[in-house]
């Protein structure tokens, strides 16, 4: 079972930093925290998603990391050395070459372990599709091997394994190459957020698919429709991993349960119980729906403990996580390594 | 402080600025794409008590023919905010300065990666604001088109107002005001409604105000326009100055331009790049200069030369033969001057002038002992030609390594140099004016 920790400084719930009133919650170390632990109960990724590309205009959110997500990712990257690490950033803001590059020095960074939570743009499907094309084409700018270092010839790379994108398209035009390294896990893992709506881009390019429903049967039906768009776009059921969001309300025994009972506004499917009924909760959602995992949004900092200590130890107890010593994120996801298209005889140039 | 203390900057490149670098025996060759190098090196800086470590760059491979690029160490790099982000976390004093466009992005995305980069480093980010002037670079954000020289300017003037507005648009103690009920205090927010020529700005940045009020900010222009633009809003110049007499005139037209913007004469620190060589004798320092020097090809250092000129090619003319008359241009006017300028003066040939700029790139080259690197900078820092250096190595992590531990003790033993940081932000190292709370 894969499992990601959508991170925020008090947890999701709008009303969490009330019983967490400290400014340090803000900063990098008690982000750091959140993240270590979840690295060291076996998580294999954490979800930085920024409000999704939506910018404040007069107001701060407690639910919100305050921190540009990229830059939060790479300083994460050099002191959590395991999990993967996705963020999110919107076509709409980044020029596709900037992008190109951030992401691909993430993964330098990182040394293979981050993914771009692709967030498109609002208005024009037909840019957003465009766009992504532009930053795979970017991060092919080299071959897998292109980098070759010879001193002696005075030669950094094969120059015949370097390819410049040259693409003139409806939206953009972008010559490349990329001036970044080809990354060490291929590409960057392509995410994508899923609720309603037009999922073609995803069906299309995505790789992790954190699918948002806040019930049961809702899931069941973005799930299932992800399955058919997918093939229907050519690509295979096992090109991509299904991830559902998730809200614990842990309990910590039978009889506290349903000491709260409130029903939080939080986007994902909320799941009260004690470890052990939130874990017959889980694999019973994966087995039903066809899920490879969760995303964990936890609604307070206690939650997220409580899950991290309680809940993931019962999972671990059933088999259901494995000890992973793969090292970027594409493996832990057990997404293939993408072939470079000049390995594989396709046309690169654009 | 009675006394006056130069600022060091270490300008960080890959496995060194020499353009060969990367071949040389000692030399990591992936070095520009290893995290790990980076923050080794920032923290050899650190422990030698620099200010700042500076990152320069360009949003292109800066060689169109691939056979010549690929030759080149400095084809591939990190982009440079993900790299100080890494390195911020994983250092304590020295200040982080990244280059950075203001033609191929827009502030508030700017403005908020280098809020978060001050945040997340606890107040030592800064900016080194470019205009981007080549070609490649424009190839690459095509829709946005090269604009000229007066034009990329005006829209920086813009950028730059627009972003210090949005760094200015959280006070100090916004989030859970004292005794508050709220998360924020909503009357210590001030949302930017920027509507200006290039720009619209609706907003505010999700972040806590910077520790050192805000970044630093940085510039290298060095045209008219480029240099007024420095004087109404930098805190660190660089420059590149061959002779003392050129940096003195730079130094003095520069620091003139403040009071035109009611600025004081330490509120803008003159720190003109130097590549030093140094060696625990004279011969030693010059062997190393040499066994660097064997590793330039001719192609490549004349194609790097070629393109300081902001010509296409120079491999029509004789390698031996002086530099052809140059046509006017609208790109790095002063870098090409200053080139012309040195080929008269010291009678170079093409292939003279290409091994010799393949070393410093245009800056101020100086190889000896560490006195001898000592007397050079303390000459200039003390005769009104430079605040400071912006230090570039010729090979990392050893050419640094020499620096801070020959030359360093030797400029603190003078009393020209800082022994311990004065603070923990950049803002406090370099001694220049905070700005009001905003």
């Amino acid at each position: 079972m894969l499992l990601g920790y959508s991170l925020t400084p008090f947890g999701h719930d709008p009303d969490a930093w009330t019983k967490a009133r400290d400014r340090r919650r803000l900063g990098f170390d008690a982000l750091l925290d959140q993240v270590a632990a979840a690295e060291a109960a076996g998580f294999d990724f954490v979800l930085l998603a920024d409000r999704l590309g939506v910018r404040p205009v007069d107001d701060l959110s407690s639910v919100a990391v305050p921190f540009e997500p990229t830059l939060l990712a790479s300083a994460l990257a050099t002191r959590a050395d395991r999990i993967g690490i996705v963020a999110a950033a919107s076509t709409a803001q980044h020029e596709p070459y900037n992008l190109a590059r951030r992401f691909a020095s993430l993964d330098l960074v990182s040394k293979g372990r981050a993914g771009w939570l692709v967030v498109p743009d609002d208005g024009d499907a037909g840019r957003g599709n465009e766009y992504v094309d532009v930053v795979t084409a970017l991060w092919d700018s080299f071959e897998d091997d292109a980098f070759i270092y010879d001193k002696a010839a005075g030669r950094f790379f094969d120059p015949s394994k370097m390819h410049v994108a040259h693409h003139q398209g409806a939206y953009l035009a972008v010559r490349g190459p990329l001036n970044v390294n080809r990354s060490p896990q291929g590409r960057p893992v392509l995410a994508h957020l899923l609720e309603e709506g037009d999922d073609a881009l995803a069906a299309r390019t995505g790789e992790l698919l954190l699918l948002q429903a806040d019930t049961v049967e809702g899931l069941v039906a973005i799930a299932a429709r992800m399955i058919r768009s997918v093939e229907a776009a050519g690509r295979r059921r096992s090109d991509v991993r299904l991830v559902a969001n998730i809200v614990p309300v842990v309990a910590e025994s039978e009889q506290a349960l349903g000491e709260d009972g409130r029903i939080l506004p939080i986007a994902g499917i909320q799941m009260d119980g004690t470890p052990e009924m939130i874990a017959d909760r889980l694999q019973e959602l994966a087995t039903a729906t066809d899920l490879e995992g969760f995303t964990i949004l936890p609604p307070s900092l206690e939650m997220g403990q409580r899950f991290l200590g309680d809940v993931v130890p019962e999972l671990g107890r059933r088999g259901l996580i494995g000890s992973r010593r793969q090292e970027t994120l594409r493996d832990r996801l057990g997404l293939a390594q993408p072939v470079h298209p000049a390995a594989s005889g396709k046309e690169v140039s654009a | 402080m009675s006394e006056r203390h130069m600022k060091l900057g270490a300008f960080l490149m890959a496995g060194g600025h020499h353009i060969a670098a990367w071949r040389h025996p000692d030399a990591h060759a992936p070095a520009g794409s290893d995290i790990d190098h980076f923050i080794a090196v920032a923290r050899i800086a650190e422990r030698g008590k620099f200010d700042m470590i500076f990152i320069e760059d360009a949003a292109a491979i800066r060689e169109r023919n691939p056979d010549l690029a690929s030759q080149a160490a400095r084809s591939t790099a990190f982009e440079p905010l993900s790299l100080l982000a890494a390195i911020a976390v994983n250092t304590s004093h020295v200040g982080l300065v990244a280059t950075a466009s203001t033609s191929y992005t827009e502030p508030y995305g700017l403005a908020r990666s280098f809020a978060a980069l001050d945040q997340l480093s606890g107040g030592r980010a800064g900016w080194n604001l470019v205009t981007s002037a080549s070609e490649l670079e424009a190839e690459n954000f095509a829709s946005s088109g090269l604009r000229p020289h007066s034009q990329r300017y005006e829209r920086a003037e813009e950028f730059a107002d627009a972003a210090l507005a949005l760094w200015d648009g959280v006070e100090d103690g916004t989030y859970f005001p004292a005794g508050g009920e709220t998360f924020a205090d909503h009357s210590k927010l001030h949302p930017v409604h920027w509507h200006g020529k290039h720009f619209a700005v609706d907003g505010i940045l999700e972040s806590q105000r910077s520790p050192q009020g805000r970044p630093i900010m940085v510039q290298a222009g060095a045209s008219d326009v480029g240099k007024d633009l420095a004087a109404r809003t930098a805190d660190v110049v660089f420059a590149a100055s061959q002779t003392k007499a050129e940096a003195q005139a730079y130094y003095a037209d520069v620091k003139l331009r403040l009071g035109k913007y009611g600025r004081g004469q330490d509120d803008l620190k003159v720190m003109p790049g130097i590549s030093p060589i140094v060696g625990a004798t004279e011969e030693e320092a010059k062997a190393k200069y040499r066994a660097l020097q064997e590793f330039i090809p001719d192609a490549v250092g004349v194609a790097l030369l070629a393109s300081y000129l902001s010509v296409q090619d120079l491999s029509a003319y004789p390698l031996d033969g002086p530099l052809p008359e140059m046509p006017q241009t609208n790109l790095i006017q002063s870098r090409q001057q200053l080139i012309v300028d040195l080929g008269k003066r010291e009678g170079l040939s093409i292939r003279e002038l290409a091994r010799h700029f393949a070393g410093a790139r245009g800056h101020w080259q100086v190889v000896g002992t560490p006195s001898q690197v000592a007397d050079a900078m303390e000459e200039r820092f003390l005769d009104g030609a430079a605040d400071g250096f912006n230090v570039m190595a010729p090979l990392f992590p050893s050419g640094l390594e020499d620096f801070v531990t020959l030359v360093v003790p030797e400029l603190q033993r003078r009393g020209v140099f800082r022994k311990e940081y004065e603070g923990r932000t950049l803002r406090r190292n370099l001694g220049v004016a905070s700005p009001s709370k905003g």
